[in-house]
């Protein structure tokens, strides 16, 4: 019943849409019917342009969440374990973390250039603060009595941090990759669409317009919207399952 | 040392260090200073654009696209989330849809938006509306599914009309989710809004300041907008959210601050 009734309202918002096409509120180029999204969709994904656009799009978002993980990580780490790294940190965070990322793009581009570099530097910008900030937070949700007990058992700095802090905070760290993930997913559509290069899945969307083909543009936004869709539920749910959820750290609803 | 004093100390040093490693980079650093200006450089562009009165233009054109945009996108969200929080044939109507739409970034739409409603206000201001919709509709959803069912049996036993039920339960037990969902909501609705302004070339916003003065290579003002970007991203964040929460959900005790 739920599946039929999930369906229906899928079903319904196309033919909305569909009569909202044939209606000629809009002009049939900027509105196209859902023929010409599919058709759209089916060219691209035959002559392989949309498998590139994928790609690169990837790609970008991939190099600069390795980036950006790699800073942050073990930034928030830092300042959840030592309490002047925090005390000199934390301000400089919460003070860049409320700029929207895509403020920078104009910047970013003066100083890299258009293309993958300054794609690349806006990814790392808005995914990092979410490392450090998750990161950081784990380190201090860690109970306090594990790292006594551990001390008391006579663990050295490093069996603490390996054995206690670390596992302690992952959870922390793991919904920081998702929502990292989620705000690069914005940064590089955004950013693929002002900094100009050649593939990417925003800049076909910003291409697109240039040419008035909004069949394109439709379909390259259910791209992204069923990628992003995919992301979440398999990769990132799928790891909390197979990693905090089993070692008992925290229950999935749907477990 | 004094405690106060050795507050403010550790606030203000590592902006000091940020400050001279910014202005080391500046002067001595490989980018042409057209391209990295110096602190001083922002300052005086920032000083600059206060007297001139030119900023409070661009803010003020910012935050009336703000609110006016947040307001629609809020309205159909708690209208959406309420109904598919309550009614069973909603939530399976409407789920699907939500679960496509809300991992779609807001500026996505942007191009579209623009050969729809043109260059603009409209396009802007719809955009942020869309943008805050679903952060709004997720967590007014939820809100409303996760109030505990005791609570509605009691009430109910208790002779409660429909509409009383969700006036004096529902809503108040809803009402900290919700409150998350409008705070995600006006977040998601700046970070598009400042993007949208670039690309919507509207008459006046934080964004366009930006994105017209790089035509001209002005860094300065471009660095001085980034400034007043964050400074009200931090305010709406410190100054409206964290106390309407402390007005309403904590006071109430339904959540501990």
């Amino acid at each position: 019943m739920r599946r039929v009734r999930g369906a229906a309202g899928i079903v319904l918002a196309a033919l909305a849409w569909e009569a909202l096409a044939r209606s000629g509120v809009f002009p049939r180029a900027l509105a196209p019917d859902l023929r010409a999204v599919g058709g759209a969709l089916w060219q691209m994904a035959l002559d392989g342009t949309l498998a590139m656009h994928i790609g690169w799009t990837l790609a970008r978002i991939l190099v600069g969440l390795a980036i950006a993980a790699s800073i942050g990580i073990p930034l928030g780490l830092l300042m959840g374990r030592f309490r002047p790294v925090e005390r000199f940190v934390a301000p400089i965070v919460n003070v860049l973390m409320p700029i929207p990322s895509l403020a920078w793009v104009p910047m970013l581009i003066l100083w890299f250039g258009l293309g993958n570099t300054a794609t690349i530097a806006l990814v790392v910008y808005a995914a990092s603060f979410q490392f450090v900030y998750n990161a950081w937070a784990g380190v201090r949700a860690v109970n306090p009595i594990w790292i006594r007990a551990a001390v008391a058992m006579g663990a050295d700095e490093r069996t603490l941090f390996r054995r206690v802090v670390l596992p302690g905070a992952l959870p922390y760290v793991i919904t920081g990759f998702r929502l990292a993930f989620a705000r690069s997913w914005i940064a590089v559509v955004g950013g693929e669409m002002i900094a100009a290069s050649q593939w990417g899945l925003g800049w076909v969307i910003f291409d697109a317009k240039e040419f008035l083909n909004a069949d394109v543009m439709m379909a390259a936004l259910l791209v992204i919207g069923l990628l992003g869709l995919a992301f979440e539920r398999f990769a990132f749910q799928g790891i909390e399952r197979r990693t905090v959820a089993r070692w008992g750290m925290v229950r999935t609803a749907a477990a | 040392m004094k405690p106060a004093i050795e507050r403010t100390l550790w606030f203000v040093a590592p902006f000091l260090v940020i400050g001279l490693a910014w202005e080391a980079i500046a002067r001595f650093g490989p980018f042409p200073p057209k391209l990295f200006p110096g602190v001083e450089a922002v300052a005086a562009a920032l000083g600059r654009l206060v007297a001139s009165g030119v900023l409070f233009e661009h803010i003020g054109g910012t935050l009336v696209r703000l609110v006016v945009g947040f307001a629609i996108g809020a309205v159909v969200g708690l209208v959406v989330g309420v109904l598919m929080g309550r009614y069973r044939a909603a939530e399976d109507l409407c789920l699907p849809l939500v679960s496509i739409g809300a991992p779609i970034p807001g500026l996505a739409y942007a191009p579209l938006f623009i050969l729809w409603f043109g260059l603009g206000d409209r396009s802007a201001v719809l955009l942020v509306a869309f943008a805050t919709t679903f952060p709004v509709v997720t967590n007014v959803w939820t809100g409303v599914k996760t109030v505990r069912p005791v609570w509605i049996r009691a009430a109910e036993a208790m002779g409660l009309s429909d509409r009383q039920l969700f006036r004096k339960v529902i809503l108040p037990a809803a009402l900290p989710l919700s409150l998350t969902g409008l705070r995600l909501g006006l977040a998601r609705a700046w970070r598009v809004l400042v993007a949208a302004e670039m690309l919507t070339a509207v008459p006046a916003g934080l964004g366009w300041l930006i994105f017209g003065a790089r035509e001209f290579l002005n860094t300065d003002v471009m660095l001085a907008g980034i400034a007043v970007i964050g400074l009200i991203g931090l305010a709406l964040e410190k100054l409206v959210f964290e106390r309407i929460e402390r007005f309403t959900v904590v006071r109430w005790g339904m959540v501990t601050a």
